[in-house]
């Protein structure tokens, strides 16, 4: 997604990244890797609970997931991974991100 | 687990701080952007 930013800031789309890491190593990944989104460090849990993100018992991580919500705060799109690397290419988000504001405007 | 998050529901509202301490409120975006979430899987 970081490759494609430019594509999601000309549709005028905020991302969140919301991470189980505690927000100094976070910070330190963000700063390091020159993410230019925002980084949210959720290091008890509490949005990926609400969102029902998955854990990987095996791997101690969390399964990706992903979600856009439009400019009326509800869910229009989500995808939870069935596995580590099962996010979803950024033509899929760039193409509903390209409906919500078509139906907008 | 079952999953909870489906289209066309309202989005879960939170707040949190980020990397650069400004807190972030996810209805603060509502009537003015969407909004990508990006659920990590933890960098370690």
């Amino acid at each position: 997604m970081r490759d494609h930013y430019e594509d999601f800031k000309a549709r005028g789309v905020e991302i969140i990244a919301v991470g189980p890491d505690a927000g100094d190593s976070f910070k330190r990944y963000w700063t390091k890797e020159n993410i230019p989104y925002v980084g949210l460090p959720d290091p008890n849990h509490k949005v990926a609970r609400q969102y029902r993100q998955e854990v990987n018992l095996f791997k101690l991580g969390r399964m990706p997931l992903n979600c856009i919500v439009d400019k009326d705060g509800r869910i229009r799109y989500v995808h939870y991974g069935a596995s580590m690397s099962d996010i979803p290419d950024n033509e899929t988000f760039l193409s509903v991100i390209d409906e919500i504001n078509a139906s907008s405007n | 687990m079952k999953h909870i998050i489906t289209p066309g529901t309202p989005a879960p509202d939170f707040e949190l701080e980020d990397v650069n301490g400004n807190r972030i409120r996810l209805s603060n975006f509502r009537g003015d952007k969407p909004v990508v979430l990006a659920f990590l899987r933890g960098f370690m």
